[in-house]
């Protein structure tokens, strides 16, 4: 509530912004009218045509370099943006003109009276300006489509930079002379002429800012390294005392200790460089010398620390791959060398850049590092990694990576024999960086399917600490479980693929377009949808379902169980409500996903015919609901006889109504039924009700003790009402007794059968007290010998014609 | 509950953002826009009382007229007359 409170506290300052967002368009809008404005306008297109050309003039000479080309690319995109503002400005301005132009009206043709002067001078000066608008915004738009070709230009020379750079061949044998090494030699003199230099400089007049940088970002580095041990200690501390950890457990303990401490170490040197910047002491060059150096050094550390995770060559239970211990340390040294190797040569490549080197030592070292890293990838395949069967010789890898890899290794060598170094430095990058990345990722997703698996979710530490705190069952945990699974998973794959997008060479802003563009708007021949959109009404339905239902919850326990409401009015409004909020949630979802409901109106009318035939019953069942709902001839918990069947009302749904038999069994019976039949309610105002028990005594036995007899035990039941009284009817004479009936009220209808057993169980009681004997039908048969007088001429010794039932008082 | 209320209210003020320009024809012929978006110009032509939607990102637009306008993408053009009105 504390935070409602600041909230309200808060809203004043939180409408004072908006009235100021809000306002400042307007308040700034410049003056639209006039010609200054135009000229301002046009003075400004003026100027994006100026910086086009210039851009233009920079694409020639840039042509060859990939990073120039992108930045004039995302001035291009600014440019294009500025261009359509200033476009857009002049809508007001041009909406002025139209309505004056309206009211001014047509010119008006000959014969008809002549117009003021005066009103044809303004119709003559609004057309002017309209005409200049129109003129300037041809202008922007000529410049907007140049702009865009020059973007669309640059992504094609992009490409095909790309592809030069690949299939580009280097003279080898130059590149391996003698002279290289002396070139080397110059050129790390050079460097390290730079470093000293910017290092005694930095050392003898800004050793402040030297000092508070390494301060700084040393301290930025222990905070993440304490509060990600503070958070996640027991995840990636792991206890060497659990002989057998869970595999869930094994797969956090790996993603975690590799994902914090490369964190760690990434915001080290990040902010190094960062304070060096905002210190002013990082000179152009080494700026450009640190850059690459840190994020190589990052991309090793981590690659190395996620080889260490995953094979864990000192933790033999920790290991996620089931492999030897002497090949897990084996692997390890191998891929870090790889990495190392691999940052090395890039890193040098980007120093020869900066002192602008001989292409020859840029070739040799990258040959060199190629082709190292071609062995230790085979190196790597030739690992037998995998424990043989009882002393047998371990197993290599499986055939499938052994290809793969050696694939890789040898593509690497064989291009950088033949002096395809570009392409060779681009496959043994990827194999590193896209490698580490796909290893994360699959780790990820191994992690998203152990969550899922039966039980895990609930044995984990935050499963066990979900069920502490909200004390949840297993099965919400398992789902739960599920989930997490599922959105770890796709978290995996929104942050790995464009990872791996980017690494190939795509640009940040091609991927946030294309995720705009695929999120935004999907077409299908005519039809187009938005996933975003159906997404964000999904989302919504779901909310408002719930706020629904919350609502229906709330009316029913705060207000109308105070309200002394008729349960089956209660009952009535909670349904009718539940289903009002369903329709409201829908309408809700289906206009945020941007589908149109005059579309579906269309299709609606043109279907209602056939669905009404279809649907008849249906539609007939769901209407006499929504009659039951506001009639109410019963509510639930009313005793219910319907046709053949008799039971309580469990509950009245908008199609069917469930009733429960005294058997316990449940019959959905359709409501139409419920309404076009006759129901019977035992339960409908009240549940007073008449219970009868016939009893018949023995003919000859005195009947008026028989009736006082039997008025007496209904008079003393204690469930019997006394008004209306109990009555005991002498029903009629029967064919072996004298029947009477006790007809009693009672108050609760549903208590008939212990009624009817205690009046039961007291007659016989009285009558064998009092001798009253109660008789059951007996048949006597006659059997008589000789020829029927009749003379029907039945030859049948047997005749049971004479049927004479005589009710005889027999006593047992 | 609140947090409910305030994300549900946060959809229902962002969703319509995300949505493109688009145009209805109100006369009784079919008209012609030219759309120059990106790179690329082409001419749109909507049927009597037919709405397209076109320029998710922004444009250029010449209505029937000749008159020219820019729109942002989230504007709804109404043609009467073979003159543009934005909503």
């Amino acid at each position: 509530m504390a935070s409602l409170s600041d909230l309200i506290k808060a809203l004043p300052g939180f409408l004072l912004v908006l009235a100021v967002i809000f306002c400042a368009p307007a308040m700034a809008q410049p003056q639209t009218t006039g010609n200054g404005f135009i000229a301002s306008q046009k003075e400004k297109i003026d100027d994006i045509a100026r910086q086009t050309q210039q851009l233009a003039s920079q694409l020639e000479e840039k042509a060859g370099d990939d990073t120039g080309l992108v930045q004039i690319r995302v001035e291009l995109e600014k440019l294009a943006r500025d261009l359509l503002a200033s476009g857009v400005a002049f809508r007001p301005r041009i909406s002025e003109i139209n309505d004056r132009l309206e009211q001014l009206g047509p010119e008006r043709a000959e014969g008809e009276p002549a117009e003021p002067e005066l009103v044809q001078q303004e119709r003559q000066r609004l057309l002017d300006e309209k005409a200049e608008i129109n003129a300037l915004i041809g202008e922007a738009e000529a410049l907007s489509l140049r702009i865009n070709r020059m973007i669309e230009q640059i992504a094609q020379m992009r490409r095909d930079l790309f592809t030069s750079a690949l299939s580009r061949r280097y003279d080898i044998t130059a590149a391996l002379s003698p002279q290289v090494l002396n070139e080397l030699h110059t050129d790390l003199g050079k460097a390290y002429d730079t470093v000293a230099s910017w290092l005694r400089f930095t050392a003898s007049f800004k050793l402040r800012a030297l000092l508070l940088t390494v301060f700084f970002s040393l301290a930025a580095a222990l905070v993440l390294h304490l509060a990600g041990r503070r958070l996640f200690g027991n995840l990636i501390d792991p206890d060497l005392n659990e002989a057998e950890p869970t595999y869930l457990s094994r797969l956090s303990l790996a993603l975690w200790s590799t994902l914090l401490p490369s964190a760690a170490f990434g915001i080290l040197l990040g902010s190094a460089y960062f304070f060096l910047d905002v210190f002013g002491i990082l000179r152009r060059d080494i700026a450009e010398l640190l850059w690459p150096l840190f994020s190589v050094a990052v991309v090793v550390f981590f690659v190395y620390r996620l080889a260490l995770a995953v094979l864990a060559p000192k933790r033999e239970n920790w290991r996620l791959l089931p492999v030897e211990t002497s090949a897990a340390g084996k692997l390890c040294l191998l891929v870090g060398v790889t990495a190392t190797v691999t940052g090395f040569d890039f890193f040098m490549n980007r120093l020869y850049e900066l002192f602008g080197s001989q292409l020859s030592l840029t070739v040799a070292t990258s040959f060199l590092a190629t082709i190292v890293v071609g062995v230790l990838l085979i190196l790597i395949g030739s690992v037998k990694p995998f424990p043989g069967e009882e002393g047998a010789r371990p197993r290599p890898w499986p055939i499938i990576f052994r290809v793969l890899i050696y694939g890789f290794a040898a593509a690497t060598i064989i291009a950088a024999l033949f002096g395809y170094i570009g392409f060779s430095r681009f496959l043994s990058q990827q194999v590193v960086v896209t490698g580490a990345i796909l290893a994360t990722m699959y780790i990820g997703f191994l992690a998203g399917g152990a969550m899922s698996g039966d039980g895990a979710f609930a044995g984990s530490a935050v499963g066990r600490l979900l069920s502490r705190r909200f004390s949840l069952d297993a099965t919400t945990l398992d789902q739960l479980g599920l989930v997490a699974g599922l959105a770890t998973n796709v978290a995996v794959v929104l942050v790995g693929a464009p990872l791996i997008l980017l690494q190939w060479g795509f640009h940040w802003a091609e991927l946030t377009a294309w995720t705009y563009g695929i999120a935004n708007k999907v077409s299908i021949g005519n039809i187009s949808f938005s996933l975003v959109g159906i997404l964000s009404g999904l989302l919504v339905f779901i909310v408002g379902y719930f706020v629904a239902r919350w609502f229906q919850a709330w009316l029913d326990s705060r207000v109308m169980a105070r309200s002394r409401l008729d349960t089956g009015v209660r009952n009535s409004v909670r349904t009718a409500i539940g289903y009002a909020g369903v329709v409201v949630a829908a309408l809700f979802g289906v206009a945020t996903a941007g589908i149109d409901l005059s579309n579906l109106a269309l299709v609606a009318s043109a279907l209602s015919v056939g669905i009404g035939f279809g649907l008849r019953n249906i539609l007939e069942n769901f209407v006499s609901g929504l009659i039951l709902l506001v009639e109410r001839p019963f509510k639930a918990g009313d005793w219910i006889v319907a046709g053949a069947v008799s039971g309580t009302v469990k509950k009245i749904s908008v199609r069917a109504t469930e009733i429960e038999t005294f058997q316990r069994q449940t019959v959905i019976l359709p409501n139409s039924e419920l309404i076009n039949a006759a129901v019977g309610n035992w339960t409908h105002k009240n549940s007073l009700g008449r219970v009868e028990i016939p009893i018949g005594v023995a003919y000859g036995t005195d009947v008026k003790k028989v009736h006082a007899i039997l008025l007496d035990i209904a008079q003393s039941n204690r469930l019997v009402l006394k008004n209306p009284e109990p009555f005991v009817l002498f029903a009629g004479f029967g064919d072996s007794s004298l029947d009477f009936e006790i007809r009693v009220y009672l108050a609760d209808i549903l208590a008939q059968l212990e009624v009817q057993n205690e009046i039961r169980f007291a007659i016989v009681e009285a009558f064998e007290r009092e001798g009253i004997e109660i008789p059951f039908p007996q048949r006597d048969i006659h059997f008589r010998s000789g020829p029927s007088p009749s003379g029907a001429g039945a030859s049948g010794s047997v005749d049971g014609e004479s049927e004479n039932e005589e009710d005889q008082a027999e006593s047992g | 509950m609140k947090r409910t209320l305030l994300a549900f209210a946060a959809i229902l003020a962002g969703a319509p953002a995300a949505l493109a320009a688009s145009a209805v024809n109100q006369d009784g012929d079919p008209r012609t826009i030219i759309v120059t978006e990106g790179g690329s110009q082409a001419d749109i032509v909507i049927g009597p009382g037919e709405t397209v939607e076109f320029c998710p990102t922004g444009c250029f637009v010449t209505m029937p007229n000749g008159d020219r306008e820019v729109l942002t993408g989230t504007e709804t053009i109404e043609i009467t007359g073979g003159r543009g009105r934005i909503r």
